[in-house]
Order: C-alpha cells, then sequence, then structure tokens
C-alpha cells in the first residue's frame, strides 16, 4: 500500500508495537514520542496518510495533537485515530470533539487494530 | 494476517522499570511538592502507560492494580482530592506491590493476594468512590466480531443522516458504504439531497447528505451498527429489521459496558508469615514482647562461635557459601539487554568503517610488500592499533551507564528508615552522572544499600541524643560518585556519632576475632567491623543488624575487584569510601620483568618506582626488610622469594623497586626490569586453574604467553606475613 502513517505514542514499548504491526501490513511508519514531536515531524515535511496517536502525553497531549493536526489545511480531513484505555465514552468524545476519526482501545491485538484502520482509510 | 506482538515482552518490562522509578521518585518529590501539577501528571502518565501496555500482553493483573492506582492519581491531578501524607504512603506501597506484580508477570514470585487485596482497598477508599469496575475490557468496542447467523439472509433497513462535521473529522462515507458492501449485498442505496442549502450558504467542508441502504446479510445487527461506531452518537442513524421485524430499532449512543472476567487476581503461592507475626496477629504475645523477645535473638553463627561448636572461619565460610547461592539465584533475575545512545552506536559503526579501510589497506601492502614500504606498514599498524583502542573504548562505553540509576532507590529507603526509626534524616545525592559498567552498578546496589541503612540505623543518633550533643536534629547521609584515575569512588558518608573503638574492640575480643593482649591501631580496629559475625547493635532493629552484615558488603565489593575503607571520626560522622574499577574485563598494567617470567601490575597501584641506595634497605628483626623511601619505612619484599623465582638481580641496588599502594597501605616490591605499560584482559585465575596468593589473574602477552597480574593487597598480605608462597 505504501501509506505513510504516523504513531504518536510516549510509550516506547507501545510506539515499537503499533509500528511493528504497520511495517508487516506494509506501511510506512513515522514514530513521534509525543505530540509536540509529531508536530515536528509533520513540519518536518512528513505528510501522513493516517495519524494514530497516544491521547495521555508529555509536552503535548493527544488531544491538542489532534486539534493542531486539524488546523493544518493539508490534513484536514486524513484519518486520526486515538489509542485508548478508556472504554468510557468520555474521551472518546473529547477526542472526536476536537476532530478524531475514530478509536483503538488498548489492549488490541494487530488484527484489531488493522480492521479498524481498514475501516477509516481509503483503500 | 497474524503477528506476534509477544517478543516486545522485554521491552515493556524494561520500560515499566523505568516508569516504576518515575512514579517513586515522583511519588516521592510530591511529598514535598503536594501541588506541583507536572508532577502528578508524570506520575500518573507513568502508571497509564504501564496500565495500557500491560493488557496488550494479557498481565491482567498489573492492569487492574495499575487501573485502581490510576483512578486515585486522576482525581489528585484534577484536583478533586489533594495529596495527604497518607495518599502518598499509600501510593508509594502501590508502586512497590505493582513492581512485584510485574515482576510475577514476568515470571518471578507472586506476591501476597492479601495484600493486594489490602491495597486495592485502600486505594478506593483513598480515591473516595466504591471500587469502580475495572476498566481494561476484553476488547476494543469498535471492532466487534462478526457472528454470522446460522438463518441466513437478513433483510436491514438503514436511514443514516451523518453529523454535518462528517468530513471534517476524516470521516468518509464512501468508507462506510464499502464496508456495508463487505458485509452482504447492497440491495439499494438511496441518496437524500433534501438537507443541500442554497448554494450561497453552501459549506463545502459540510456534510448534508443522507442515505438509505437496504443491507441483505448473514451478520447481526450489532455488526451493521459497528459500521457507524465513529459517528453513531451524532446524527440519527436507524437500522430496522424488515423480515424479522418490522420494528425500527433506535440506536443509542450508549456503548455496551465491556465486562471483565478477569476478576480473580491471577496469584498464588501464599509467603509463610514469619511465627512472630502469626503469634501477634493471633493475640498469644504483644508487639512489645516479640519485639523485646527478637531483640534478644543472636545469629546462629553467633551463637555456634560462642557454644565453641564452630571457629568463625567456618562460619564466614558457610555464610559466603549461602552468599554466593543467594547471588546465583539473583542473577536469573537480572535484565540482560541494555539500551544504548543511538549516538555511541553511530559513532561504532564509523570506526568499524575505519578499521575495515585500515584493514584493507594492510593486506593490499602485504600482498606487495618491498622493504622499502616499512614505514608505511609502520604507520599502518599503528592506525590499527589506534583504531582497536578507540573501538574498544567505545565497546566498553557502551557498557557504562550514569551511576544515578543504582542511587534512584536510595531517596526512597531514607523516607522509609526514617520513618520507621523516629530519626530526621536528609539524602544528599552527588555525581548521579559519574559512568560505570553496568554489571558493577548492578552489583553494587545491595552493598550500597546496606552501607546506607547502616548509617542510618548505627550511624545517625535519634533526634534528641543530636540535639543534646549541639548537632541539629535533622542528620544527614551523603552519596556521592566520582571517578579517581581509573577507578570510581562512591561514598557513603553520614553526620553521626562515628564508630566507637572500645565498643568494636570489646566485641570483637567477645566474639574472639581479637586477643585481648593485641595492640590494634585504628586503621586495624575499623575494619573489624567488615569480620563475618560482627554487629556491634545493642537491639536488633528492623531496619539492620539481622541477616547480612557488613562482612558481605566487603565481600560483594572486592568481588568486583574494589576495596572499602572507612574514615570516622568519635561524634563527627563515618564515611565509608568504596573504590571499584571503571570496568571488570580490562585493566591498564604496567609490565615487569623477573627473571625470565613477566609479570603485570595494575597501573594504579603504583605509585613511583626507584631504585635504592644501599643505605636505604634496613633490616629489622621480626619485620624483614624495611626501605627507606624518603623517610617512611615501607616493608620491602622481593618478588623472587615470593613466587620462587630466579632472578637476574638480587641486589636491590641493582633491582628495581615498585612502591605499591592499596587501601592506604604501602609496600616495594623488588623486581628486575620494567618493560612498558600496556592494557590487559583479565582471565580468571580460579575459572581456569585455582586460586593464587598474590595474583589476581592472568593474561595474554602480545608475544602469546601467559602473563600473571599480580593482585597488590595479596602481596601486601604476603609482605605481612613473610611467608614465601609456591607460585
Amino acid at each position: 500500500m505504501g501509506k505513510t502513517v504516523l504513531v504518536v505514542d510516549d510509550s516506547p514499548t507501545m510506539r515499537q508495537m503499533v509500528a511493528f504491526t504497520l511495517s508487516n501490513a506494509g506501511f510506512t511508519v513515522v514514530e513521534a514520542g509525543n505530540g509536540k514531536e509529531a508536530m515536528g515531524k509533520i513540519g518536518g515535511g512528513t505528510k501522513p496518510d493516517l495519524v494514530v496517536t497516544d491521547l495521555n502525553m508529555p509536552e503535548m497531549d493527544g488531544i491538542t495533537l489532534i486539534q493542531e493536526i486539524r488546523k493544518n489545511a493539508a490534513l484536514k480531513f486524513t484519518p486520526i485515530l486515538m489509542l485508548t484505555t478508556e472504554s468510557s465514552d468520555d474521551k472518546k468524545k473529547a477526542g472526536q470533539a476536537a476532530g478524531a476519526t475514530g478509536w483503538v482501545v488498548k489492549p488490541f491485538n494487530p488484527e484489531q487494530m488493522l480492521k479498524v484502520i481498514q475501516k477509516v482509510l481509503p483503500g | 494476517m497474524s503477528t506476534d506482538l509477544s517478543h516486545f515482552q522485554d521491552a515493556f518490562f524494561e520500560e515499566s522499570a523505568d516508569h516504576l522509578a518515575t512514579m517513586e521518585g515522583g511519588l516521592l518529590n510530591l511529598e514535598q511538592h503536594p501541588d506541583d501539577l507536572d508532577l502528578l501528571n508524570r506520575i500518573f502518565r507513568a502508571a497509564h502507560s504501564i496500565k495500557g501496555n500491560s493488557g496488550m500482553f494479557g498481565f491482567t493483573a498489573v492492569g487492574q492494580f495499575t487501573h485502581k492506582m490510576e483512578t486515585l492519581l486522576d482525581r489528585l491531578r484534577n484536583g478533586q482530592l489533594s495529596v495527604t501524607p497518607a495518599i502518598a504512603d499509600v501510593l508509594l506501597r502501590s508502586t512497590d506491590c505493582l513492581s512485584s506484580l510485574l515482576e510475577a508477570a514476568r515470571g518471578g514470585a507472586a506476591p501476597d493476594p492479601e495484600t493486594i487485596a489490602k491495597l486495592e482497598e485502600e486505594l478506593a477508599s483513598a480515591s473516595g468512590a466504591q471500587a469502580s469496575p475495572a476498566e481494561p475490557g476484553q476488547g476494543p468496542a469498535s471492532v466487534q466480531s462478526g457472528v454470522n447467523q446460522a438463518g441466513g439472509g437478513r433483510h436491514f433497513r438503514i436511514r443514516w443522516t451523518p453529523p454535518s462535521w462528517l468530513f471534517q473529522r476524516g470521516l468518509d462515507p464512501i468508507q462506510m458504504i464499502k464496508e456495508l458492501e463487505d458485509l452482504g449485498t447492497l440491495v439499494s442505496r438511496t441518496l437524500d439531497l433534501s438537507g443541500l442549502p442554497a448554494f450561497d450558504v453552501l459549506d463545502s467542508e459540510c456534510c448534508y447528505l443522507s442515505w438509505i441502504f437496504d443491507l441483505e446479510t448473514t451478520k447481526d445487527k450489532s455488526v451493521v451498527e459497528s459500521v457507524f461506531d465513529f459517528v453513531k452518537d451524532e446524527g440519527t442513524l436507524t437500522i430496522s429489521e424488515s423480515t424479522v421485524s418490522s420494528c425500527e430499532f433506535q440506536v443509542s449512543s450508549s456503548i455496551p459496558k465491556c465486562e471483565t472476567s478477569n476478576s480473580k487476581q491471577e496469584t498464588s503461592g501464599d509467603e509463610p508469615k514469619p511465627l512472630g507475626e502469626i503469634l501477634v496477629e493471633t493475640g498469644v504475645v504483644s508487639r512489645e514482647t516479640l519485639d523485646h523477645a527478637l531483640s534478644q535473638q543472636k545469629r546462629v553463627g553467633e551463637i555456634l562461635i560462642e557454644q565453641h561448636a564452630a571457629t568463625p572461619q567456618q562460619i564466614s565460610q558457610a555464610l559466603q557459601k549461602q552468599q554466593e547461592s543467594a547471588i546465583h539465584a539473583k542473577k536469573g533475575a537480572d535484565t540482560a539487554s541494555i539500551r544504548v545512545d543511538t549516538a555511541k552506536i553511530d559513532k561504532l559503526i564509523n570506526l568499524v568503517g575505519e578499521l575495515v579501510i585500515t584493514q584493507s589497506m594492510l593486506s593490499d601492502l602485504s600482498v606487495r610488500f618491498e622493504m622499502s614500504q616499512l614505514a608505511v606498514l609502520l604507520e599502518r599498524v599503528a592506525q590499527l592499533e589506534r583504531n582497536t583502542r578507540e573501538i574498544q573504548e567505545r565497546v566498553m562505553g557502551i557498557r557504562m551507564l550514569p551511576i544515578g540509576s543504582a542511587f534512584s532507590r536510595f531517596p526512597r529507603l531514607v523516607r522509609d528508615l526514617s520513618g520507621k526509626s523516629g530519626k530526621k534524616i536528609q539524602l544528599v545525592l552527588s555525581g548521579e552522572e559519574t559512568e560505570l559498567d553496568k554489571t558493577v552498578i548492578e552489583s553494587i546496589g545491595d552493598p550500597l544499600t546496606h552501607l546506607v541503612r547502616n548509617s542510618a540505623d548505627h550511624g545517625l543518633e535519634p533526634p534528641d541524643e543530636r540535639l543534646a550533643n549541639d548537632k541539629p536534629e535533622l542528620g544527614t547521609i551523603r552519596l556521592n560518585a566520582f571517578h579517581e584515575g581509573g577507578s570510581i569512588c562512591i561514598t557513603v558518608e553520614d553526620d553521626g556519632r562515628g564508630l566507637n573503638r572500645d565498643k568494636i574492640l570489646a566485641k570483637a575480643i567477645k566474639s574472639g576475632l581479637v586477643s585481648e593482649q593485641e595492640k590494634l591501631t585504628d586503621d586495624q580496629i575499623w575494619p573489624l567491623i567488615f569480620k563475618p559475625g560482627f554487629s556491634t547493635a545493642e537491639k536488633v532493629t528492623d531496619v539492620s543488624g539481622r541477616g547480612v552484615g557488613m562482612d558481605v558488603v566487603k565481600r560483594n565489593i572486592e568481588a568486583l575487584g574494589g576495596t572499602v575503607s572507612i574514615k570516622t571520626a568519635l561524634g563527627t560522622g563515618t564515611i565509608f569510601t568504596l573504590k571499584l574499577p571503571l570496568t571488570l574485563a580490562i585493566i591498564e598494567g604496567m609490565t615487569v620483568r623477573v627473571g625470565s617470567d613477566t609479570y603485570i601490575v595494575p597501573l594504579l597501584s603504583i605509585l613511583e618506582s626507584i631504585q635504592p641506595k644501599a643505605e636505604a634497605i634496613k633490616t629489622l628483626v621480626g619485620k624483614g626488610e624495611l626501605i627507606n623511601v624518603r623517610g617512611t619505612y615501607l616493608p620491602m619484599m622481593r618478588m623472587y622469594e615470593a613466587f620462587s623465582l630466579q632472578p637476574e638481580y638480587t641486589e636491590p641496588t641493582k633491582a628495581i623497586l615498585l612502591i605499591l599502594e592499596t587501601e592506604g597501605e604501602r609496600v616495594a616490591v623488588m623486581v628486575d626490569e620494567i618493560l612498558g605499560q600496556q592494557q590487559v584482559v583479565i582471565k580468571s585465575m580460579e575459572q581456569n586453574f585455582r586460586k593464587v596468593d598474590g595474583v589476581a589473574g592472568a593474561t595474554i602477552l602480545g608475544d602469546g604467553t601467559v602473563g600473571f597480574i599480580l593482585d597488590v593487597r595479596g602481596l601486601l598480605e604476603i609482605a605481612r606475613r613473610e611467608i614465601p608462597v609456591a607460585a
């Protein structure tokens, strides 16, 4: 597929696992440790086809990152999935209000993650 | 496609260890600065990451416990609760518990389920809420697995008016239509344009459309519903099943609660409680009676020595064996992986590149070598040597970590010790950035812990005693690390009462370590506390004075090729100095010759080398030969005698004397010649042959022969005993 996914999570383990899953599925993965880093990557020329981001992160959290991405004209309609441990609605609502496309609830397995991606990423 | 994420487990455990350290350090800090929101957020994130990651590997017990901690932390950071010492304490204990849960997940011993249950209760009551349902669900609500209906085709009519923000959140109706098509057959799709406004008020980024779909599928209604997971909270969606029932189904925005089937803790193997604890709990004896009884308890070793059932040596050997097996058992749990700064790796790769270039230049030269090119050859060889040495240093550097990781446990330890003993103690850390070998860092944790405990318990006085002696009530323990030459020094310093000469001596005489007639200097008395079975604590406390003693500290440090020394002044404090090699594998050595044999003397222990005048050498009855070095008489030792060699010179005035120092003691060692200086790789004598007094190890020299590395401390012992040993 060759599409680029920006994976944002402050936990290196989680980042590696998501990156591993996505690379295996043929995506090009760009990693960032927090929202600020992610914006840096975008500013540095990365144009992701999909963003997968954690919510609780230092420097810049996921909600702010989503808002920032939506401000970027080129990424206005780019699908953004948030990784969340909350099965409660509050976080999802907050994320959606900020402009998130959907969510993947932790824990997930690779198939589940790819299924959600398929849902939002035009093939 | 199926991919296995389990090989990320090691990374998870390593990361979790970092998070635990963050949490512990953060919580300790939080006690001082309860209003620091940044700190709280950091602690929260650490807990949150552990929770999120643990679920990925199915460590349910870890996830559930962390969730409880997180709930409390969340309330704290939202300002619903404020940090009290009690809350900080519960959280700290929970951090410990979490650490053992992680250990259990890794295959270690499971913690006591009662402890977990009790902590969970405390966490919940601190959160001020009835225990909320555990959250980590079984799977994402958004991806329900489709269950095929056995009953064949079903017909759904779907009316969907998406929210106007549909596009702005990266959603695409085409995607959803595709997904519906994947579920079965879309018999009809009707696009309703009635919502479209007049062109001049139309916002191109808004969605004004709605659809009616007729879907024939074998799937459940919930599966159809899941297509609209990300949009169903707003807009309108009705899914009606026309063939089965005609009643319309209104999608409610509530997501089915994920149930956890894992409420049972995955723990087993209760640790039996100590007898005393059970007796106290069942009311047979009171806590005071137990403490009193325990305080009279002697260590088995001491009892056996007093009854002359065993000699101190036998006990010390047995203790050593015990310690070794303990170390052995613990090794298995040590992390085997190491995280390395990528910059270090990059530099290394560059160097390897250079090495390869040098090597190819050399092999090129060797093919068509003529004598006239000798200078070029020598230059290339020198370059090769430079490359090798630099690579060696860099590779060693990979194993170097800042000592801070070994220090990080102490703020917590000191806090707990302070709480238990009722003493006010502040801990001052410095030199945390000092780097040393990973294996050394891992091995000094326990000895350091013991020294810190010792300082807190024996060194520092109770507050009233300090005040009575015109000292500040707050006692200070300082931990410092710094490089000195090729070694690293770690000092544990307290401003307590200092070592008591008379007490130590009395105890040593009582336990048969020294005889009453012996006259000992201070410097000979202090090391007595490192003898096995030695403890001057009048009362065995919870903090120290039981189990392993200072002897183990000394032995552990010596096993690392280091030394422990003591400086103390009665009433003002004690400093323990640990001197450790930076690395265990390579030392800088001076090669010396005795007869036809080559020996290596660790460069660090050489003070100077001299060729003495005849009148500087004196022989004292009972003390052997002494050499006068600028007014100080040092014991002189002829190496050929100690190792039974054939020397070139037997006259000290023709030979060379190396003045060696270790632990503040000096000795002059006579050799034939100094050959040079080089780095040598230490090969263990014990592993390959057997222990030889005065020899620390062996190495392979440039010409392929074996050279022995001198053990300066061992040499001093030999010089003191004046007994020649057989090499």
